[in-house]
């Protein structure tokens, strides 16, 4: 009985130990999904967190919005390379007055459960993401409009209260995907998503995946890839690792840190390229000595953004404007508009007003570079003879506190994935938005002047000006200082091609394969 | 012992009452607003209070926690604020496989420590128990963290024999087999080491007992005396530190779930944390805790079962 005992126990320990060892023998390339499969028309991409839900209406969070793109298509899109609206589900558009757009569609498109595309489509989409019932987390994306009427099948006609100029941006965001209006009244499109676009949803299992498949009856020629899966993967080290085994076959938004590893794996490709996303270090406005332009100006020669963006091995690029090259609205001349690194300059600035004896905190959210971002400020802050303290925050408990304006200087970014510059002024700098999207509280009725001039014209060249003009108030006025443009990066099996990402981050697997 | 049973399970009750008050308040009180999260950065003012309407967030905070016992009570532990899922649906589907990877690494953990304990204390002080009270050691100082990164990378990335991400198959495949090793090893070793120092001491205190001593001067064969008299009793407070560990096993997955991308409960309750998700962060603490509570009137059973002088009668 006791020999047993004893005799077991120890088969059991090496029996564990040579389980696996064994199963290493031979044949088992960890998972089958491996690059070996010749050309199978599948691919597997690592997310790192799950879907929030699967309806362009209900959501707005990147790991949605990435399967999103896959299901669903907008009227419009960004052209990648020149960041200005084309038809997609649209055919054209005319503003037979500015307050006006009439918008005419392509014919012959069905939805996955095999419905018409149409204008009432549009209608019904629209018409929910403003029904305040629905509580739609971007209706923001819409308010402008008044009304929207089906004028003919394939003709829908959109009407503003005041002239809207980046209504074409607005539809090209994801957030503004036509969805079924069937799927739609008779189920939850959150969980089973129906869309025109070149993927079809198979199944989702809440945490794990979310599968998709080929749309064959797609507009165009169907997509390539036969199958695609989002796999949840929460952590970045481990989703590299399972690109380098095969397990998945592309990720994205790679970590600066873990930038060299992916460099040195041979059966990956790696793309980095120029993004829309802006980070910036803001200023209370509401609180002194903050809202002093002095102050802000010291601290703005006090940074020196370079020493940051160096650290991020090449995912981040510095220039002064606000306004990103990547952005609508951008204009060379703002790169230098600001106050570049002159540490001697900041040091007098400081001494001269006496700031050098007020202690500052800056509040700084766990995610992200936010956290490198502040030790570097702090120690150049240090130098020029600031007093600066890090306080640092949950990710959710931050949000509120910097929505609120409980802070003295923070980090933040906008990804601005409507890739228009009004989009980016009048959320987070104009006044209507304090205390929601405005953490920075700026509060300049001339700047406010010129960001709804850019929104309320159509013309886009008068636009184009109006946001130069803001964007070079602002600059100077510094109530948030640039620390980098963010570059937008994806790895992927070198079996893949045809993988093109948008500046915004968002990408699209339509013109994928695999060979 | 019904007796027993009973007023623990009803002392049960009252500290899961107690602990969903607490949870709930914790929740709703810190800081950290469900509505801005799921609204994101682009969220306006009004997007923001149309959410939080939808949500019921603006009822008073007593108001909405008897809301919740109330269908607490009926069986319904509410929708994911972020998701809408049915939070039960999601405990439902998320714990067999957080009980699969604790299972495991319960059995890798007893397994490695009752041997590693048993060795050391049959020769305290050699070479053998000096390794293996090293082994402890580390196993306890070890991260879950790094050690599973580490694993992944020796075993998968440079050796690929065992696959890296979820826990996908059923265990009994050679598949699913291969799954669990990595994970049951990464969750189980600091268990294991908890078990092997715990066997150890245990095992050297009671070698210094009557009984043992009687037991030697009878004449009785050494593997006897360590296999019959001693582990039997030595046991006890190995059991109770299984228990408990048990318990912490199946709240404490997280961060093997992370690094492996195991979709179990662990990371339904941090994904649930940190987008203020208060009904899946209800839900699955309350889980927890009564696992917990659960598995500490397991173990004070299994005493009367091992220890003959135990009873609850």
């Amino acid at each position: 009985m006791k020999k047993n005992l004893i005799k077991s126990l120890a088969i059991l320990f090496t029996l564990s130990l040579v389980l696996a060892g064994c199963s290493g023998n031979g044949s088992n390339k960890a998972s089958g999904s491996s690059s070996g499969g010749a050309a199978a028309q599948e691919i597997t991409y690592a997310s790192t967190a799950d879907a929030a839900g699967l309806s362009p209406i209900d959501t707005n969070d990147q790991p949605s919005t990435n399967v999103i793109a896959q299901v669903y298509e907008t009227l419009f899109t960004l052209n990648p390379k020149t960041m200005e609206p084309e038809p997609l589900l649209a055919e054209s558009y005319e503003n037979p007055d500015p307050n006006t757009w009439v918008i005419k569609l392509k014919k012959g498109i069905k939805f996955h459960d095999g419905t018409d595309f149409n204008a009432e489509a549009v209608k019904y989409t629209f018409e929910q993401i403003k029904d305040p019932n629905r509580a739609a987390p971007r209706a923001s994306l819409l308010a402008p409009i008044d009304s929207i009427d089906v004028q003919d099948e394939h003709t829908v006609v959109i009407k503003t209260k005041e002239p809207y100029g980046p209504m074409l941006a607005a539809l090209a965001h994801s957030n503004a995907s036509i969805v079924s209006p069937t799927a739609d009244k008779k189920g939850d499109i959150n969980k089973n998503p129906v869309g025109t676009g070149p993927f079809k949803f198979v199944e989702w299992v809440p945490g794990d995946h979310v599968t998709l498949t080929r749309n064959d009856d797609y507009w165009k020629k169907p997509a390539k890839l036969k199958k695609v899966t989002f796999k949840v993967v929460p952590e970045a080290s481990t989703a590299i690792s399972m690109l380098q085994t095969g397990e998945v076959q592309f990720i994205d938004a790679i970590q600066s840190d873990l930038l060299s590893r992916v460099k040195s794996l041979k059966n990956v490709n790696l793309k980095i390229s120029e993004g829309t996303r802006v980070s910036y270090l803001g200023f209370n406005m509401d609180k002194a000595p903050f809202n002093e332009l002095p102050f802000r100006q010291a601290v703005a020669y006090g940074v020196d953004q370079e020493a940051y963006v160096k650290q991020l091995n090449g995912l981040g690029e510095y220039n002064e404007s606000i306004i990103g090259p990547k952005v609508f609205g951008y204009n060379e001349k703002a790169k230098e508009a600001g106050y570049p690194y002159n540490p001697e300059k900041a040091k007098q600035i400081v001494k001269e007003h006496g700031y050098s004896s007020t202690p500052i905190t800056i509040l700084v959210g766990n995610t992200g570079n936010y956290m490198k971002m502040a030790e570097i400020v702090q120690s150049q802050l240090s130098e020029i003879g600031l007093k600066v303290k890090i306080e640092s925050m949950e990710w959710g408990s931050f949000l509120d506190a910097a929505r609120t304006g409980n802070f003295e200087m923070t980090f933040l970014g906008w990804a601005n994935s409507t890739g228009d510059g009004s989009e980016l002024l009048y959320p987070n700098l104009h006044s209507n938005n304090i205390g929601s999207s405005n953490n920075v509280r700026y509060n300049n009725p001339e700047f406010d002047k010129l960001v709804d001039e850019s929104r309320s014209t159509v013309d886009q060249e008068v636009r184009k000006q109006k946001l130069n003009e803001a964007n070079l108030m602002v600059i100077k006025d510094a109530p948030m200082i640039v620390m980098d443009h963010g570059m937008v990066s994806v790895a992927y099996d070198k079996s893949i091609s045809g993988l093109t990402v948008d500046p915004t981050g968002l990408w699209y697997l339509y013109n994928v394969s695999r060979k | 012992m019904v007796q027993f049973i009973i007023r623990r399970f009803a002392q049960m009750v009252l500290l899961l009452i107690g602990i969903s008050f607490i949870v709930f308040m914790s929740m709703h009180l810190a800081p950290g607003d469900p509505a801005t999260i799921i609204g994101g950065p682009t969220a306006t003012k009004s997007d923001i209070e149309a959410i939080r309407a939808d949500l019921g967030l603006n009822k008073p905070v007593l108001v909405q926690y008897i809301d919740y016992m109330n269908g607490l009570i009926h069986g319904d532990l509410g929708y994911s604020y972020r998701t809408g899922q049915s939070v039960t649906e999601a405990i439902t589907t998320r714990f067999p496989i957080t009980i699969k990877l604790a299972v495991a690494s319960m059995i890798v953990a007893i397994v490695i420590g009752i041997t590693a304990g048993i060795i050391s204390a049959r020769k305290p002080n050699s070479m053998l128990d000096f390794a293996s009270t090293t082994f402890s050691l580390v196993g306890v100082s070890i991260p879950n963290f790094w050690l599973g990164t580490m694993l992944i990378l020796l075993f998968s990335v440079n050796l690929q024999w065992l696959p890296i991400g979820g826990l996908n198959s059923p265990f009994y495949t050679t598949e699913g087999f291969k799954e669990l090793i990595l994970p049951a090893i990464t969750l189980g070793t600091s268990t294991a080491a908890i078990i092997a120092r715990m066997t150890r001491s245990s095992m050297l205190e009671v070698a210094q007992a009557d009984y043992i001593r009687t037991a030697r001067a009878k004449g009785v064969k050494q593997r006897k005396v360590v296999w019959v008299h001693s582990l039997r009793n030595a046991l006890i407070p190995v059991l109770t530190v299984a228990g408990i560990n048990f318990g912490g096993l199946l709240g404490g997955t997280i961060i093997t779930e992370q690094v492996f991308a195991i979709n179990g409960i662990g990371r339904l309750m941090i994904e649930g944390i940190a987008s203020r998700d208060f009904p899946m962060v209800q839900g699955t603490v309350l889980l927890v805790a009564g696992i917990f509570v659960f598995i500490n009137l397991i173990v004070d059973l299994l005493y009367a079962a091992v220890d003959p002088r135990i009873s609850y009668d």
